[in-house]
């Protein structure tokens, strides 16, 4: 799976990184309302130390102007700038101006730009839309140009009055500016701050995730080892906690030592077998070969006596020769059955079909019909193996057949398969000994050596086909067989 | 009630005690020196050594609270304008004691100074300008700049756009060179002493028009200051010149010494004086 997709990462991960976008996105959103509230103060702090010095300034300008007196009214902005510069302050005075009932100018810190007793220019629509606020104020407002830049600024307006007339108004402009830095400043503090929560706070959450997900990744790895078929290697969880996770590890160790114990025994049970199958087989052959060995012996043994009696000689040859070759035939199956070598020579289906004049050669005298039936395509080739399999079978049906009957076989393809079945209408085989069928020296026949079928077996098993036997006391036998095609031409 | 009994009997008791020594009363306004309560107490110090008197200098805002201070009998000297000077009183309250004695001669003018980057050449263009005087009582920050625009015709009331006065030589020149007046009127001692001190501010300002020379700013004496009291001021005034302390005194006033001047030094004064009187009657508003 690729990396890309998350479904694919390790649980430890996903927990760490949710834990870490948890805690980031929480610590971030107390860190901006933090700042957002500093900004927030910072700012109503800052409108109202503007309409303070507005409100200082306004305390004897009314008489001043009056009087005319502007050069006192010059110097009680001056005042206040002075003062708001030299106290170190967090906050400078832009502008600051005293105009009368009708806008003309009677103080303005920047005089050389706002001559007195001359109406006052608004610079742009923003000044001439804070202008007009400020000369409808009749009471003290903070004005604000709005922003959030160093370029902003917010006006304390006070209006004059003198005698309940209304006389003009004081505008004192502070600059954003310093608490702009101030508010950076801080939100940096914050940010700073929460980047150290964040950080404290996700290796906490990764080292707690890991810790807790280590139990399911063990058991998880266990699994994959089950699966792989690798259990006796199995190293059991670390349990720590009592907790699910903690159970589940319990359960799978339980499991996991259950299932090894299991796997031993079956070991321990094949082992057996084989070595019961083995002296299965030894004893067969030691039974088998001794068998004639001991008529050959005795033979040999009155030859021996009677060295010119050429009617025994005419009598016991024969005998021998039967004798040998009856051992040289339990060998032969034998070794095909014991030694299945890889024989990767093929031939062409249709060579299969030569079998049918072998086995009509042997029914002989017999009443016995062969019904043949070779529907495989004429393009299949087949391992060499197949045609003594079918060999096999057709001998042994011909084997347990009467005086007549017949013999039917039929082969075909299905999907990947090639499937062929041999019937006889013989006496079938009893349900006790179905079991014992493919075992070597088996034979129910007086004259049979026991391996032909097992031979078969041991053939099917090695092209990894399926042999299977359908049989009725009094209705026939039928070998039904299944091995995979190999359509590759013969070399 | 009762505190106030038991101040004035006090105060009473006090004057009694010190009757044989009071104190001799100096009046001074920002309008003539720049304020520097260091030099005043030096000054006064001086003068106590050399008069056997204490001195003490009341510092007031205006001429016309020094006046006023004169007229009541609350001081004993002053140093004055030469315009409140030549205002004819009834019956006349002070007289001349001694004048100081500047760049060699008793005189000084009224200089018209203008913004230094300003494009004013002449008094003319400043009209429908706003102008900074000093003081109304001023001879060279009022009565000289008044005389000026009724010499040539104009009327005083119509000819700036806006006055103030700033009550102080020094803070004119401020704002001039802050270009919160156009013009203004000073006093040509105070601006030559502000240059040597301040050349910064001075250098913000240009002087577009130089008055004739006038009486300097007098030292007067009360009328009915005993004499020998009057004499003795006057006498240790017009040897400050003689020691070495009184020479460093007088170096920081950027003066030369006193002298004995008749009253027609302030002839010129008396002049413009009457005829602004004749032309103009509280025309200004004057404010405190």
């Amino acid at each position: 799976m690729p990396i890309t997709n998350p479904r694919s990462w390790p649980l430890a991960i996903k927990l760490s990184l949710t834990i870490i976008v948890v805690v980031a996105a929480v610590g971030f959103m107390i860190g901006a309302v933090m700042v957002a509230r500093d900004w927030s103060r910072f700012h109503d702090e800052l409108g109202e130390k503007a309409l303070r010095l507005s409100e200082y300034v306004a305390i004897n300008a009314p008489r001043a102007m009056q009087r005319k007196n502007y050069w006192s009214l010059y110097l009680s902005l001056k005042n206040i700038a002075a003062r708001r510069a030299g106290a170190a302050a967090k906050h400078e005075i832009i502008t600051a101006m005293i105009l009368d009932a009708n806008g003309l100018v009677q103080a303005h810190l920047n005089p050389a730009g706002n001559p007195l007793g001359i109406a006052f220019s608004p610079s742009s629509q923003i000044e001439q839309d804070l202008f007009e606020q400020a000369m409808s104020a009749r009471n003290p407002i903070v004005l604000s140009s709005g922003g959030f830049s160093k370029q902003d600024f917010l006006e304390g307006v006070v209006p004059l009055f003198s005698d309940q007339k209304y006389m003009g108004v004081v505008r004192v402009r502070l600059s954003v500016a310093p608490l702009y830095d101030e508010a950076i400043r801080s939100a940096l503090i914050v940010l700073g701050l929460v980047f150290c929560f964040v950080i404290i706070g996700s290796a906490v959450g990764v080292l707690a995730s890991r810790r807790m997900v280590r139990p399911l990744t063990a058991v998880t790895q266990g699994l994959e080892a089950v699966g792989r078929g690798e259990m006796t290697d199995f190293a059991p969880v670390p349990i720590k906690d009592s907790d699910e996770i903690g159970r589940l590890g319990v359960t799978f160790n339980q499991i996991m030592s259950e299932l090894a114990e299991k796997k031993m025994l079956e070991e321990e049970i094949a082992m057996s077998e084989k070595l019961v199958a083995l002296g299965r087989i030894t004893a067969g052959v030691a039974h088998e070969i001794n068998n004639p060995l001991g008529g050959l012996l005795n033979c040999i043994d009155t030859l021996q006596r009677h060295p010119d009696d050429r009617q025994l000689v005419d009598r016991y040859l024969p005998v021998i020769e039967q004798g040998l070759h009856r051992i040289k035939d339990i060998v032969q199956n034998l070794l095909v059955g014991l030694k299945i070598e890889e024989n990767d020579q093929k031939i062409n289906i249709e060579h299969i079909d030569n079998l049918r004049d072998l086995i009509t050669a042997d029914i002989g005298e017999r009443n016995i019909a062969v019904v043949w039936n070779n529907r495989v395509n004429k393009e299949v080739y087949v391992p060499v193996k197949l045609e003594q399999i079918i060999y096999n079978l057709l001998k042994n049906a011909l084997e347990v057949l009467p005086k007549s009957g017949r013999i039917i076989f039929d082969m075909y393809e299905e999907g990947e398969f090639l499937i062929f079945e041999v019937g006889d209408s013989g006496p079938g085989i009893p349900s006790n000994i179905r079991n014992q069928l493919f075992d070597p020296f088996f034979t129910t026949k007086t004259n049979g050596t026991g391996l032909g079928l097992w031979v078969v077996y041991r053939l099917v098993e090695s092209m990894q086909g399926i042999i299977e036997v359908e049989s009725e006391q009094g209705e026939g036998t039928i070998f039904h067989v299944s091995v995979p095609v190999i359509r590759v031409k013969a070399a | 009630m009762r505190l106030i009994y038991l101040l004035l009997i006090v105060c009473f008791s006090s004057a009694v005690t010190a009757n044989t020594e009071p104190p001799i009363r100096f009046g001074l306004t920002a309008v003539v020196m720049t304020e520097n309560t260091r030099f005043l107490d030096d000054w006064s110090q001086y003068l106590e050594q050399k008069m056997g008197r204490k001195v003490e200098f009341v510092l007031r805002r205006s001429y016309r609270d020094v006046m006023d201070l004169l007229d009541s009998g609350g001081i004993e000297f002053a140093w004055i304008c030469g315009y409140p000077y030549v205002q004819t009183r009834k019956p006349e309250s002070l007289r001349l004691m001694t004048v100081p004695i500047y760049r060699g001669s008793p005189s000084y003018y009224s200089y018209i100074i203008v913004h230094h980057r300003s494009p004013y050449k002449r008094f003319s263009d400043l009209n429908g300008k706003v102008f900074a005087f000093s003081d109304p009582d001023s001879n060279s920050g009022f009565l000289y700049p008044l005389s000026v625009i009724t010499r040539n015709g104009d009327k005083p009331e119509a000819f700036f756009r806006e006055t103030f006065f700033t009550f102080n030589h020094a803070e004119t020149i401020q704002a001039i060179a802050e270009q919160v007046a156009d013009g203004g009127a000073v006093d040509s001692y105070i601006w030559e002493y502000l240059a040597a001190f301040k050349p910064e501010v001075t250098a913000k300002t240009r002087i577009i028009k130089r008055s004739p020379k006038f009486g300097f700013p007098p030292l007067v004496s009360r009328l009915g200051v005993a004499e020998t009291t009057v004499e003795l001021m006057k006498d240790t005034l017009e040897n400050m010149d003689q020691d070495a302390t009184g020479k460093a005194l007088l170096a920081k006033l950027k003066l030369d010494g006193f002298g004995n001047y008749s009253d027609s030094l302030y002839n010129e004064i008396r002049g413009m004086a009457n005829k602004i009187q004749t032309t103009t009657s509280n025309l200004f508003t004057v404010t405190n």
